[in-house]
């Protein structure tokens, strides 16, 4: 997999490019928007993260020059300027996710993974999601572990599945909130870790080894 | 205070100019009265003259000297408004007929106006008249005239009234401007002296009131309110500072603790663990309490103008939804009064973080197995209105202004950043939205009211 890192902080796109390597990316990193230029017209990625605020070419300016010329191709922006309206605007201009500074780098990677596969959306419609014991039957909407029959809420049913389509990759809290819930913000209080922690009860209590697992200061993953 | 340069001051400017427009029409006043009372009857007396001395030379010259001399007699003597006066000189300068005390030697100009005394009632009188000196054929002269003293008095009047009038305003006038530009700079004094003690930093010096409630009155108490306003806000921001440095010293000495541990103890690899995932939690903690104080700052870089329409209803259930586990872990019951179809104008997110925000303190502090609600509808004017309530201590009445304030905490013992509040409000009113606070007896219950 091919990522392109536009970013012009070097302490930054050290760490990214660093993270991003060591989960087996190929990366290109380049500092200036008129070489992110170059580079996007020259390459294929699977992803581009995006810094908004550039030398020479201003990130949304790469970002619509992209899309004007018909590349596709997932961009997630990073950008200091993290209010609602800025977000809006990174992603009317054709952004497909939006991370604002200061951010983690786990969470920087999650959503680059999670673009990653946004890429081949034409996959075929799972109908069922599968990790270890733990079975979930979108059709017929049911969870099963060890072949007991688990129930759920809605809302339970919605972050599991969110869960188990990111299964081995940290999800963060507010990754959850925006997939689960539909809403953009900083919840600051533990009110997610509480609807995780019910799903746990329902899926791990009787069961064992425990598949899902608090990530101290990044979030949660689904793991075997 | 003493006057440097008065014209400085725009009170005297202002008299100056009022006294020459005062001056001014008083003299047009006195030249209308002159025109109307001098002037015209003046005209009218030389008319009659004229006419009267032309038919005198006509007797002269058809009927000769002593018809004349009769017409004069009778002339002098048939009544009049005007006493009429006459004067017949013969060529070798003897008077021939005459009923004027005195008159020019020498001929001069054919019409004048000429003044002499008279003795008639043993007093002495001033006379005026107008006279026409004509030559007849023969170098007899006549001068024809009438009596005009009125008319000199009058123009003496209004000759007089036209000095003291504008003399007197005049002097007035200017002790009046000086007497008022005193006044009003001494008043205006008072609010400089008060408002350079505040540029010197002095925010808590008021400008004296009079106590008369007059204009300057009003002024200087909408100036003091502005000060006390000021004083109170910027007292505030400081506090905030103070805050905003003591919170964040608190987790950031934590955080280096931890670096600095870590950093000794690489060997101890449950140790490092341990460290590392503290330092993490540290730096998380940190990074969203500054996100929250970002976001304030912005929110409160201005209201916004372009709201879309937001449905209400599903908001505020999936809010609710979303604390539900936090309530339920307390025993505590969640009961909901939400009006169907409501759609207010604002930002779906924001909204859903405020009352996601409200929530999360009702449940804090609903009392285990207490009763948080969550009413929404619409006011009488249309607006939607918002409540959340909670059966907790509440806040006292003193305590509602400060709650907002950042860090704001009123000493409890709950976890968080006291940011929660403040970001309601600063969410509120960038939506042109209202938040109160009122007592829910017990509990608090708080109040948002959307813009219509």
């Amino acid at each position: 997999m091919h990522v392109l890192v536009v970013e012009d902080d070097a302490r930054v796109a050290s760490h990214v490019v660093k993270g991003l390597k060591g989960e087996g990316w190929l990366v290109d990193h380049v500092a200036d928007g008129r070489q992110a230029l170059f580079q996007v017209a020259s390459e294929t990625y699977d992803v581009i993260v995006l810094d908004r605020m550039l030398p020479n070419v201003d990130g949304l300016k790469i970002l619509q020059t992209m899309r004007a010329s018909g590349d596709s191709t997932p961009v997630l922006i990073l950008s200091a300027l993290g209010d609602v309206d800025n977000r809006v605007k990174g992603l009317r201009a054709g952004g497909d996710d939006y991370l604002a500074k200061p951010f983690a780098v786990s969470e920087l990677l999650a959503r680059v993974e999670a673009l990653s596969r946004r890429k081949g959306v034409v996959q075929e419609e799972a109908t069922e999601l599968r990790l270890a014991d733990l079975e979930m039957n979108l059709l017929s909407r049911t969870v099963t572990r060890q072949g007991q029959s688990i129930d759920l809420t809605t809302r339970e049913f919605l972050l599991l599945e969110y869960l188990l389509r990111n299964a081995g990759r940290v999800v963060s809290r507010s990754m959850l909130l925006e997939a689960v819930w539909d809403y953009n913000f900083d919840p600051q209080t533990n009110i997610i870790d509480q609807h995780v922690s019910r799903l746990r009860q329902k899926i791990d209590k009787d069961f064992d080894p425990p598949l899902l697992q608090t990530v101290r200061g990044m979030g949660y993953t689904l793991r075997a | 205070m003493r006057l440097r340069n008065p014209l400085r001051h725009l009170t005297l400017r202002l008299t100056l100019i009022y006294i020459a427009l005062f001056c001014g029409s008083i003299g047009v006043m006195l030249g209308v009265a002159y025109v109307a009372g001098v002037w015209r009857p003046l005209q009218v007396v030389e008319a009659r003259i004229q006419d009267e001395s032309d038919e005198l030379v006509r007797i002269f010259e058809t009927k000769g000297r002593d018809a004349l001399i009769l017409a004069l007699d009778r002339r002098a003597n048939a009544p009049s408004l005007r006493m009429p006066y006459h004067v017949l000189i013969a060529p070798n300068g003897a008077v021939v007929a005459v009923n004027l005390a005195s008159w020019p030697v020498n001929r001069g100009e054919e019409w004048l106006r000429y003044e002499f005394d008279t003795y008639a009632s043993g007093s002495e009188e001033e006379h005026e008249a107008v006279v026409r000196d004509v030559l007849l054929s023969g170098g007899y002269r006549l001068l024809v005239g009438l009596d005009t003293e009125d008319l000199d008095e009058r123009e003496d009047l209004i000759e007089e009234a036209l000095f003291w009038g504008s003399g007197m305003s005049l002097a007035l006038g200017l002790i009046g401007g000086l007497v008022m530009t005193w006044a009003v700079s001494k008043r205006l004094e008072s609010i400089n002296r008060t408002a350079r003690a505040v540029i010197g930093g002095d925010l808590s010096g008021r400008i004296p009131l009079h106590g008369s409630g007059d204009d300057f009155d009003q002024l200087s108490a909408t100036l003091n309110e502005m000060l006390g306003r000021i004083e109170e806000l910027v007292s505030s921001i400081s506090r905030v500072s103070d805050n905003i440095a003591h919170e964040l010293r608190t987790p950031l000495t934590r955080l280096r603790a931890e670096l600095e541990e870590l950093a000794a103890s690489t060997d101890d690899r449950a140790e490092v663990e341990a460290r590392s995932a503290a330092a993490l939690d540290e730096a998380a903690r940190l990074q969203s309490m500054f996100e929250a104080l970002l976001r304030i700052a912005r929110l409160q870089s201005g209201p916004r103008g372009d709201l879309e329409s937001v449905a209400l209803s599903p908001l505020l259930k999936d809010a609710v939804e979303l604390h539900q586990p936090a309530a339920e872990e307390k025993g505590q019951t969640v009961e909901l009064d939400i009006a169907p179809d409501l759609t207010t104008p604002g930002d779906r997110d924001l909204i859903f973080q405020m009352v996601s925000n409200l929530l999360d303190n009702a449940v804090k502090f609903a009392p285990a197995g207490g009763t948080v609600t969550l009413a929404a509808g619409r006011t009488r004017d249309q607006r939607v209105e918002v409540t959340v309530s909670d059966d907790g201590p509440g806040v006292p009445a003193q305590d509602r202004e400060r709650v907002f304030e950042r860090f704001y905490r009123g000493g409890q013992s709950e976890p968080g950043f006291g940011l929660g509040l403040s970001l309601v409000r600063a969410a509120a009113r960038h939506q042109g939205a209202d938040v109160r606070l009122e007592d829910a007896g017990p509990g608090l219950r708080v109040v948002l009211t959307f813009r219509a």
